[in-house]
């Protein structure tokens, strides 16, 4: 089933309305619990298509390029609006872009949310900016936001995070290869948190009890696993994702610390879990602290070596490549950067670069 | 401690004095034996701009140490921090210094070895740059003791005071502005306020002094007055022939950007005006012959400025306004001395570039239509995205709308590997000899 059938299905069935969402953070747990369907828009990958294709610049990062292609061809007319969250300032001007100077015509909903560490001032405006979108939502649907529905919303989205926190915690004892893996992982960008959930529950059955994946633990860190040809690439290589911390994946998996309850304003819980998510650039954590995070990611998966997979003009990520290269070099640990235009296939120079890499870190390793 | 801000004082006063004037000799035996060009009679008021500029950045080699100092980026409140006696430092405009004088690819080639890719900003591969390899055209630049950033011009100066923090060891703090969208929401310039009052509590604590509340009026009164006097010196620009060129309202912005909520700063702007207006009732002209008005959007091209002047000024081409500097005068009229912290949270969330693009473009309309221009040039900057997405349909705007022969051109603020000269200036004159 196609993804415009799957709304359509969603809607008929259950007359749920559906946003496509831009990257990356978002209270999705807000939606559930107004029913609404999020459709994520991760490009889509390859070239831009369609009139609105040249209206970014080529400097500009792929991923908006193609995104503000896509709406105004009006291939998102099964959704009935856009969120676009407040990740960069491309991501920022592409949503006045669409607002105001014609593009997408339909509804238009925007998520500031705070940037820097969790002071007083940020958690207080946190609480405050998903009032205000549970509000413009609740219009927008028709819907009251009833606190039961939000609390439930919540724990479902912490069972979700949870089964793919163990899936990718655990990796070495799941018997998936990691094309297989992350398409299971992804389709939660667009499934109704009811349907993920019951395949990933379905995916247990492939956690064996002792380690089953043989090949070259990697830890990668990036924006988005685009292409999906890179999994083959590091399969053929004799590789596999042994730790994740792409924005669009592991980065984004809520860990609740133990002390969090469930008492209270659901909304006010839904901000303090904000700040409890692994660090992202893109929220602008402290670069020491991601550091330190992801040594942590390292240590735990006994990666080898490090795949930094950055989109091109991605100032979030990119501005932290000093940082990466001198944190593991100082651990003695392989790192391998890999910069993507959100291309449809792996580059052929790509492909070449992780066989050497891969082939670097087996070499007097018998692995 | 005595001894170091005594020299900081006597510095300031009378060895940055020196210096300014002994370049000044320099550059007025350089000026006699200039050919006369396009353009016409310099402005008087360039001799204090050097001046000002040059004791500021003189006085910055002395600074630490002796008065605390701060790295501040060029939207943040300064007028929190003079009241706690800082040194304010704009790594910006440094970047942009290092860009008229060439510096950038070698500057950003440090930037880069240290892993910083190209594809960032030239102002953060400059400033970083220079960190890592000790270069800078000013001497020295003081040491920070806190680095204050605002994400109302981009989200990018909080990456890059994240890696100065980081490779330094001082503190960061953040004003984050959220984007404006229409208008603001309440809890918006709430947030932006909790934020400034948490970050003053900061700057106490470094400066080791409480904030006076008369200190913080008098200086926010100095830079409400400041960017009035800067918004009266571009409306000079809306006299026929333009008593100046937009061009050299770029330089001229340096003390709204780098000594707003000073007296000098104010000092100069009125002189400026005055010049300004005394040379419009004149009838003297930015340019010898002032044949068709144009209006600039974006940065400017700091290491090209000259030559795309002349390319223009030869043929009649006259930039009168520039979204850029205009920028710098809107501020000052939401600054409410009855509420100052309250006022400066509107001000600083209030700006170009975090507002959304029907600010921009009614802007631009205000501006060609003021300003009589006929033609618009949209430089389409690189390193600058949020100041550049969204130039594609301006342009159709602008032309539709407006009927203004609008050019996009492709370039950085600053750093020329990412411009090719020839097919720049192909593209000018072609755009100019469609004025007929």
């Amino acid at each position: 089933m196609t993804r415009n059938e799957y709304i359509a299905r969603q809607r008929q069935a259950h007359g749920r309305l559906s946003l496509a969402v831009l990257p990356v953070h978002y209270p999705k747990e807000l939606l559930t619990a107004l029913d609404v369907l999020a459709v994520e828009l991760w490009g889509p990958p390859g070239p831009p298509r369609g009139d609105g294709a040249g209206r970014l610049q080529s400097y500009v990062c792929a991923l908006a390029r193609n995104a503000l292609a896509f709406l105004a061809a009006g291939k998102a007319e099964a959704v009935d609006g856009v969120l676009f969250p407040h990740t960069c300032d491309t991501i920022q001007g592409l949503a006045a872009l669409a607002r105001e100077l014609g593009g997408f015509g339909k509804a238009i909903f925007t998520f500031l949310h705070p940037k820097g560490p969790p002071r007083p001032s940020a958690r207080a405006y946190l609480e405050a900016e998903l009032r205000a979108l549970a509000g413009e939502l609740e219009r927008f649907t028709g819907r009251a936001l009833r606190p039961e529905r939000l609390r439930a919303a919540m724990r479902l989205h912490r069972e979700i995070d949870r089964r793919r926190a163990l899936l990718l915690d655990e990796r070495r004892r799941v018997a998936l290869s990691d094309s297989a893996l992350y398409e299971l992982l992804r389709r939660g960008e667009w499934l109704w948190p009811e349907d993920h959930l019951a395949e990933l529950r379905a995916a247990a059955g492939a956690l064996a009890p002792t380690p089953v994946q043989e090949g070259v633990p990697l830890l990668a860190t990036g924006y988005v696993p685009e292409p999906a040809g890179l999994f083959g690439a590091l399969e053929e290589a004799g590789a596999y994702l042994a730790a994740d911390d792409y924005a669009a994946v592991g980065r984004r998996l809520s860990r609740p610390r133990e002390d969090r309850g469930d008492e209270g304003d659901p909304l006010r819980l839904l901000a303090e879990a904000y700040f409890d998510a692994p660090p992202c650039p893109t929220r602008s954590a402290d670069s020491r602290g991601r550091m330190r995070y992801l040594e942590g990611l390292l240590e735990r998966s006994g990666s080898r070596g490090v795949l930094v997979h950055v989109q091109k003009f991605c100032e979030p990520e990119l501005f932290d490549l000093p940082a990466l290269r001198s944190t593991f070099a100082a651990r003695g640990v392989p790192l391998l950067v890999l910069e993507g235009e959100l291309e449809a296939k792996l580059p052929a120079p790509a492909v070449t670069r992780i066989e050497a890499f891969v082939e670097m870190l087996t070499a007097g390793r018998g692995a | 401690m005595i001894l170091r801000r005594a020299r900081y004082e006597l510095q300031g006063r009378l060895g940055g004095r020196l210096l300014a004037a002994f370049e000044g000799w320099l550059a007025r035996r350089r000026h006699s034996r200039r050919r006369p060009g396009p353009f016409g009679p310099p402005l008087e008021s360039s001799r204090k701009l050097k001046e000002l500029m040059s004791v500021h950045y003189f006085e910055g080699r002395y600074a630490d140490g002796a008065v605390p100092v701060a790295w501040v980026t060029s939207g943040f409140p300064v007028e929190v921090l003079r009241p706690l006696g800082f040194h304010a430092v704009y790594p910006e405009n440094h970047a942009a210094l290092c860009g008229v004088q060439r510096l950038v690819p070698a500057l950003s080639d440090a930037a880069e070895r240290e892993g910083y890719p190209r594809d960032l900003c030239s102002y953060a591969r400059t400033d970083l740059g220079s960190l890592c390899s000790g270069r800078t055209p000013v001497g020295r630049l003081p040491r920070p003791d806190l680095l204050a950033c605002c994400t109302n011009i981009c989200q990018t100066v909080l990456y890059w005071y994240r890696a100065l923090s980081a490779r330094l060891g001082v503190p960061l703090v953040l004003l984050d502005t959220p984007y404006v969208y229409g208008s603001t929401k309440p809890h918006h310039l709430r947030y932006v306020q909790d934020q400034l009052e948490e970050l003053v509590r900061v700057a106490e604590r470094i400066s080791g002094r409480r904030t006076d509340p008369e200190a913080l009026l008098a200086t926010a009164g100095k830079a409400k007055e400041g960017t009035e006097l800067w918004g009266e010196c571009l409306a000079a620009g809306r006299h026929c022939p333009a008593p100046w060129t937009a061009i050299d309202g770029f330089f001229h912005m340096a003390p709204i950007v780098s000594l707003r909520g000073t007296d000098a700063c104010n000092a100069y702007y009125r002189m400026l005006r005055d010049e300004l207006l005394d040379r419009a009732r004149r009838g003297v002209g930015g340019l010898r012959e002032e044949k068709y008005r144009l209006l600039w959007d974006n940065l400017p091209i700091w290491f090209a400025v000259r030559e795309l002047s002349t390319l223009f000024a030869a043929r009649g081409f006259n930039f009168v306004c520039a979204s850029y500097t205009e920028a710098w005068a809107e501020a000052g009229a939401r600054i409410d001395l009855a509420d100052p912290l309250g006022s400066l949270s509107a001000a600083y969330t209030h700006v170009l570039l975090n507002e959304d693009l029907e600010h921009r473009r009614t802007l631009l309309g205000r501006l060609a239509r003021d300003y009589q221009v006929e033609g618009a040039v949209l430089h389409s900057d690189r390193s600058c995205k949020p100041y550049s997405i969204g130039q594609v349909d301006l342009r159709e705007r602008l032309a539709r709308d407006l009927g203004l022969r609008v050019l996009l051109l492709e370039a950085d603020h600053s750093d020329p590997r990412a411009y090719t000269a020839e097919a720049g200036e192909t593209r000018l004159t072609a755009f100019m000899e469609s004025f007929g």
